[in-house]
């Protein structure tokens, strides 16, 4: 009985709607979380493992040295490597595939190359336009991922390197 | 040795005395890590890796280079040897470049895995490392000598297998430099086996260079086909190609080694110009087709031009002898199931009345055992190098060797005499030893033997052969084209019965004793290959036949296979201009490694092995070829579903030795004679393909020998060409002697 008549009083009084329509004030004035993706974009961490990129040292010269340990380690059978001398006598790869439908993500190849070539970016947002081939990344786009986004890769990797 | 008890870790363990320590934990499974011990080599005793703790001495003992006794208490695994081996690792680590990743020893370094097992996770060492200028030592092995760790393994193999030593150490220290004594490098015919003993990735082969990582691969037990001995291999294949080619265990074959030959042929397999498409010529044009359409035209082709116009008679079949056991079973079956007796395999024999009949009757094993060894017309170490590399260790051992040779060899052994005679003298000079052998023992002396007076050189011979208690004669390849060849092997054979000798025939290689043991030979009423090429026969089968390589006379062969009116069906692994212009059908067949079968080596040892890759393109295994070939011509009893099938049906069906009244004749032929040999890496049409065999010495081999006095009498100068080749005075060549290495094809050899 009690309770009825408690109930009652807050039903009429509108005691719910005043509390939801305070949060509503307070956050019409508070700044807002949201962003506009994709011309606004939350932060992510250093340590994110987006799509994968290959590097360069900054005289040009690609880094990856064919030892194939990413292709060793990879649980997912996702990258392929062939590899030649090249004319200049060092070890280089002649073909550097990852296929990103069998690509989990673990990050395993960035952590078993011994010349920090292969490392995965914070681009999460990627599509595939042209058919199932445009699912492997091969060696020029990799080296290319790497090459636009050099800056943020390093300073990723800066950011990192005290925890490693 | 008596035996005796030591306790190891803790457990009694029963050996011989005297045995190293290593051998025992070694055959007891308990692991010892080391890098200068090597099971075939001398004990240097110089890496310190496998030191232990022997109960009762001051210090750790290396385990490779102490002696156990009687009561020895050893212990393999407490603190104070692990340590020292912690130690020792250390120290190694030093000076070795931690480059791993693009070391194409990494994943089967022996450093690397007892680094993991042994050694340190961090390193202590801040100073800067050693680096060691690399050295060009060949075509075949990579160096990288700032990762050596001073091992000495190829020093000591170059020193005690190898017979030449070619890789040494220089200054001391941390001035010490393993690298070759002479600029132009590794020679040796077994060098690939450096890459093989070498622990770390100082050594490495050079065509497989920054191609694979060694667990890419996968491993296939083989059989290498290029000489008598059939060396244990494993093919090491990736994406269904041969990329590697390294030495399997096997004692009673070829223990741990195996030749340069066998090691780096295989990069033939890959080379552009394969045969991958059965093609048939129309019109003088040829046109690549089908398979069955290939084989319709041949079937039809054999029947119109042989079968129908004159039964079996007119149709012959030729090989080479690198085909299988299985395919020159198939092949001879076929042609005697149509009624022909046309077959053979001996197309590098200028005079097929008069060849070699010689049974080898010693073992390989035992090889290494002999007191005394008479070598006649071989330059052993470069035609069978592992063989060879049994007599040597029998001279080593004390065995003296004698030799009669059309020419001086480099012998990597100290022989007792080495008589250089013309090839028309090497009978008469056997007739000598052979009077000289009855005359001592008193025997009757036949007829033929009358007249011949005993020189010096054939007495010496006669009483080493008679001295010896086990002796072996071992006829060469130089024989086969000998006027007196069929006389050579019979006093060879009388010789050695008279002093209890063995023999042992390397007259003829690859696996030509398949050959011989399936019966490949022409049979009653049949026709030899020389005599085939003279009879204008209708159609031909030829199985891996390369003419300009493997007929004695190769214009000849070439003239009478072109004719218009003769049906040439060619089963070939490689394309060939010849080939493809006498040929009506062309047939595409697998090469080594790529096809199942045996091979029978000097022993008469079968030994069967798998493919190791499937053939490229739409070649086929010739087994199956053959098989559906026989098939279309409605023979019976080719239904075989796998090689195996064939094997089972192989009985030994040896032609028994044909007992022939020829008499011996033993007049030395007077007069030039040309002894005519492929070079030892053009032997078979795989090797002739492999361009890193191609570009070392021996493979370079090209050159017509002779001495002054011949080079006048035949109005050669030197500089000049004799039947193409290029010519050089020697003195090392017996007089009237002129002796041609070949590896390039070349034309007219009588």
């Amino acid at each position: 009985m009690i309770f009825d008549i408690k109930k009652l009083i807050k039903d009429f009084s509108l005691s719910e709607l005043r509390s939801g329509m305070k949060i509503t004030a307070k956050e019409l004035v508070n700044k807002k979380i949201t962003v506009q993706f994709p011309e606004e974009r939350t932060p992510i961490s250093p340590r994110f493992r987006g799509l994968h990129a290959l590097r360069r040292y900054p005289n040009g010269e690609e880094r990856c040295i064919a030892c194939k340990l990413c292709e060793a380690v990879c649980p997912a059978n996702a990258i392929t490597i062939e590899s030649e001398m090249r004319e200049d006598g060092s070890r280089r790869t002649t073909q550097y595939d990852i296929d990103l439908f069998k690509c989990i993500f673990c990050g395993f190849c960035e952590e078993a190359c011994p010349v920090d070539a292969i490392v995965e970016t914070q681009i999460f947002d990627y599509v595939f336009i042209d058919s199932r081939q445009g699912s492997i990344m091969t060696k020029e786009r990799l080296l290319k991922v790497g090459d636009n986004n050099e800056k943020a890769i390093s300073e990723a990797r800066a950011e990192d390197a005290k925890y490693r | 040795m008596a035996d005796i008890e030591i306790e190891i870790d803790g457990n009694v363990v029963k050996a011989k005395a005297g045995e190293m320590l290593i051998a025992v934990t070694d055959r007891e499974g308990i692991s010892v890590p080391r890098f200068c011990y090597h099971k075939k080599l001398s004990i240097a005793a110089n890496c310190r890796m496998c030191l232990v703790d022997v109960e009762g001495a001051p210090k750790p003992q290396p385990a490779c280079s102490t002696p156990i006794n009687e009561g020895m208490k050893v212990h393999t695994q407490n603190e104070k040897a692990k340590a020292s081996q912690k130690a020792v690792m250390e120290f190694l680590l030093i000076n070795h470049p931690l480059d791993c990743p693009i070391c194409d020893q990494g994943g089967e370094c022996e450093l690397q895995d007892v680094a993991m097992s042994y050694g340190s996770d961090v390193s202590r060492f801040t100073e800067g490392k050693r680096i060691v200028a690399n050295s060009d030592i060949g075509a075949l092995i990579h160096t990288d000598m700032t990762r050596c760790i001073h091992c000495t393994r190829c020093v000591r193999f170059g020193s005690e297998i190898g017979g030449i030593m070619e890789m040494g150490g220089t200054g001391r220290g941390e001035d010490l430099k393993i690298e070759p004594f002479l600029k132009e490098g590794i020679t040796s015919e077994l060098s690939g086996n450096m890459i093989d003993v070498c622990p770390v990735g100082a050594l490495t082969s050079k065509p497989f260079r920054y191609e694979l990582r060694t667990w890419q691969m996968h491993s296939v037990a083989n059989i290498a086909r290029h000489d008598l001995v059939g060396s244990n291999i494993f093919t090491q294949t990736y994406k269904g190609k041969v990329k590697r080619i390294v030495a399997r265990d096997n004692d009673s074959v070829n223990e741990t080694w195996i030749s340069d030959r066998d090691r780096f042929s295989y990069e033939g397999l890959a080379h552009e110009n394969r045969l991958l498409k059965p093609q048939i010529k129309m019109d003088g044009q040829w046109k690549e087709v089908e398979w069955d359409k290939a084989l319709e035209f041949a079937v039809r082709g054999l029947v119109d031009n042989a079968l129908n116009t004159g039964g079996g008679n007119k149709l012959g079949a030729l090989t080479s002898n690198t085909a299988t056991l299985e395919e020159f079973h198939l092949l001879q079956k076929m042609l005697r199931e149509v009624g022909s007796e046309n077959i053979d395999y001996r197309l590098n024999v200028k005079d097929l009345d008069n060849v070699i009949n010689l049974e080898s009757t010693i073992k390989l094993v035992e090889l290494e055992k002999v007191d005394h060894s008479l070598i006649i017309g071989a330059n052993l170490r470069l035609e069978q190098p592992m063989i060879n590399h049994r007599l040597r260790k029998a001279a080593l051992a004390g065995a003296s060797i004698d030799v009669i040779n059309a020419m001086s060899f480099d012998f990597n052994y100290r022989t007792n005499s080495e008589n250089i005679v013309s090839p028309g003298q090497t009978v008469a000079i056997l007739a000598e030893v052979l009077k000289s052998i009855l005359e001592r023992s008193c025997a009757e002396i036949p007829k033929y033997l009358g007249k011949v007076k005993i020189g010096d050189v054939a007495k010496c011979i006669a009483d080493e052969l008679l001295e010896s208690n086990n002796s072996v004669i071992i006829l060469g390849e130089h024989a086969i084209n000998n006027p007196q060849a069929a006389s050579i092997a019979k006093l060879i054979s009388e010789i050695a019965q008279q002093t209890g000798s063995t023999t042992l025939n390397v007259s003829a290689t690859s696996n030509s004793m398949a050959a011989e043991m399936v019966n490949f030979v022409p049979g009653q009423g049949g026709l030899n290959a020389n005599a085939m090429l003279a009879a204008d026969l209708g159609a031909y089968i030829l199985l891996d036949v390369y003419p300009q390589y493997d007929f004695h006379n190769s214009v000849q062969a070439i003239k009478s296979l072109d004719n218009k009116n003769t049906f040439v069906v060619s089963m070939n692994s490689f394309r060939d201009k010849e080939v493809a212009r006498y040929s009506d059908v062309m047939l595409p067949i697998a090469s080594f490694y790529e096809t199942s079968g045996s091979h029978i080596n000097i022993e008469g040892v079968m030994q069967s092995f798998a493919a190791a890759v499937s053939a490229p393109s739409e070649s086929k295994s010739a087994w199956k070829v053959l098989k559906v070939l026989a098939d279309l011509l409605e023979l019976s009893g080719f239904h075989y579903a796998n090689s195996e099938q064939i094997t089972g049906e192989i009985s030994n069906q040896s032609h028994k030795q044909k007992i022939d009244n020829k008499e011996i004749n033993i007049t030395a032929k007077r007069g030039v004679s040309v002894i005519w040999q492929k070079s030892p890496y053009a032997i078979d049409v795989l090797s002739r393909h492999a361009t890193a065999l191609q570009a070392t010495k021996i493979g370079q081999m090209h050159n017509a020998l002779m001495n002054k006095a011949t080079a006048k009498k035949e109005g050669i100068k030197e500089g000049g060409q004799y039947l193409g080749v290029p010519v050089i005075i020697t003195e090392k060549v017996a007089n009237n002697c002129i002796f041609v290495h070949a590896n390039q094809s070349t034309g007219d050899k009588s």
